[in-house]
């Protein structure tokens, strides 16, 4: 069991600071840009060398130090780290024939830096990892809380995710058809029926420990399926839901037509008291977006209200007391995750 | 080039090379000690000032020793390039 005592998010919605999702903040050229904060608590020398993903990772992880002071350790998922920095290193590569080369894009550009600057930032030598799992790299960062924190329950970790767009991944990602063609704002995401989905991008950070006082949330399960076999996900995930009772669900359906078939069998029964949101038009589609659903599971589990825009029917049981998030990465990598009340 | 065309023109550089984004080019004085209390960059600067060196004006600093009397203020990067840019 993992006990969240704080989080912050980056996201291209108004989550960081004064949050406000009521106010959808729109698409532009079919992509959903983080809206990025002044970051006050990074000194402007190191702000100025940082690629937009360490900034993100580095100014969502401030705040919740600047609360709770140093952890016992940083835990970080990310897909592809700061690949705008790792573009322009190799690019200059070409530039310059291989020739005298600048550190700073490097150093920046590599998976691990976010986790690497925050622990550098903080003087904290202690256990430093980023896992890199593409659309499963949050979940593995958990997992390894989860580890970490039965072997020392009283220790406080910084687990987090952070995934940036950058212009080289989103013209790849869109010749591979995983963006949509037509312009489509977020309310008309999930009308489309057509391929491809908005890109996204976003850092979201958690204070976590196994101690129960303080908290405001749990997370009880993470579970993880690699394959492309929609009944198989439908199967694992209703034994999920057995094991985790859950009042309200986070649907991962970023739709692109393609993938409708892994959460086909999400349709609530009108019997049961069970609501269903979904939230990929607020944060768009990224490897590591279901850390953005777990800061959201978090901030309807202190009591927020639940934007309209989110209901995939309308809400029959407000006041959610167990939430389990469904999410899939480009059909292949799948994720079950509950929080709940402590 | 004329040596005050120079000057703004290195400011333009280093503003650019390490992305000092609060600072404008006009802002750096020329006595203005660059690391430390002045411009305040530091070692990884040092490193992209050398490689600005290489790339603009041809000029290879293969002695540390050298680089701390050359990389001090604008002035004597601007002397430095002058007497052996090679491009």
């Amino acid at each position: 069991m993992l006990f969240i005592h704080d989080t912050s998010c980056i996201s291209p919605q108004l989550s960081f600071g004064d949050v406000d999702l009521q106010l959808l903040q729109p698409v532009v050229n079919r992509r959903l840009m983080a809206k990025e904060p002044d970051y006050k608590g990074i000194p402007p020398g190191i702000l100025r060398r940082m690629g937009k993903a360490v900034r993100m990772g580095v100014g969502a992880a401030v705040p919740l130090l600047q609360r709770a002071g140093i952890p016992e350790g940083i835990i970080l998922g990310t897909a592809i780290g700061g690949m705008e920095d790792c573009i322009k290193f190799l690019n200059q590569i070409i530039e310059y024939d291989e020739g005298m080369l600048t550190p700073g894009n490097f150093v920046q550009s590599t998976t691990n830096a976010v986790a690497a600057q925050i622990g550098l930032m903080n003087k904290n030598t202690g256990y430093n990892i980023t896992h890199v799992h593409r659309g499963l790299a949050f979940e593995m960062a958990l997992l390894d809380t989860f580890m970490k924190a039965e072997e020392q329950p009283d220790a406080l970790w910084l687990t987090g995710a952070v995934d940036e767009i950058s212009s080289y991944n989103y013209n790849i990602e869109r010749l591979g058809g995983w963006y949509k063609e037509e312009i489509v704002s977020n309310e008309d995401l999930y009308n489309s029926g057509t391929k491809g989905t908005l890109a996204g991008e976003g850092a979201a950070m958690f204070l976590l420990s196994g101690i129960k006082q303080n908290a405001f949330a749990k997370i009880v399960a993470v579970e993880t399926i690699h394959t492309d076999d929609a009944g198989f996900v439908a199967e694992r995930w209703n034994r999920f839901l057995e094991n985790n009772p859950s009042d309200l669900i986070i649907s991962g359906d970023n739709g692109d037509s393609r993938l409708n078939q892994y959460y086909a069998h999400l349709i609530p029964d009108p019997n049961n008291g069970t609501d269903l949101v979904r939230f990929k038009h607020l944060c768009g589609e990224y490897p590591t977006a279901s850390s953005f659903a777990t800061w959201l599971a978090c901030y309807i589990l202190q009591g927020q209200p639940v934007p309209g825009s989110l209901y995939q029917f309308p809400a029959k049981n407000p006041g959610y007391k167990s939430i389990s998030i469904i999410n899939n990465y480009k059909g292949q990598q799948h994720s079950f995750i509950n929080l709940s009340c402590p | 080039m004329e040596k005050e065309a120079l000057k703004l023109q290195l400011k333009q550089q280093i503003v650019k090379f390490l992305n000092l984004v609060s600072t404008k080019p006009e802002d750096i004085k020329d006595d203005e000690p660059l690391f430390g209390d002045g411009l305040g960059l530091d070692s990884i600067d040092s490193l992209e000032l050398i490689v600005l060196l290489q790339r603009e004006y041809g000029i290879n600093i293969n002695d540390p020793k050298e680089g701390r009397k050359i990389l001090v203020d604008i002035n004597t990067m601007v002397d430095f390039i002058e007497k052996n840019r090679t491009k």
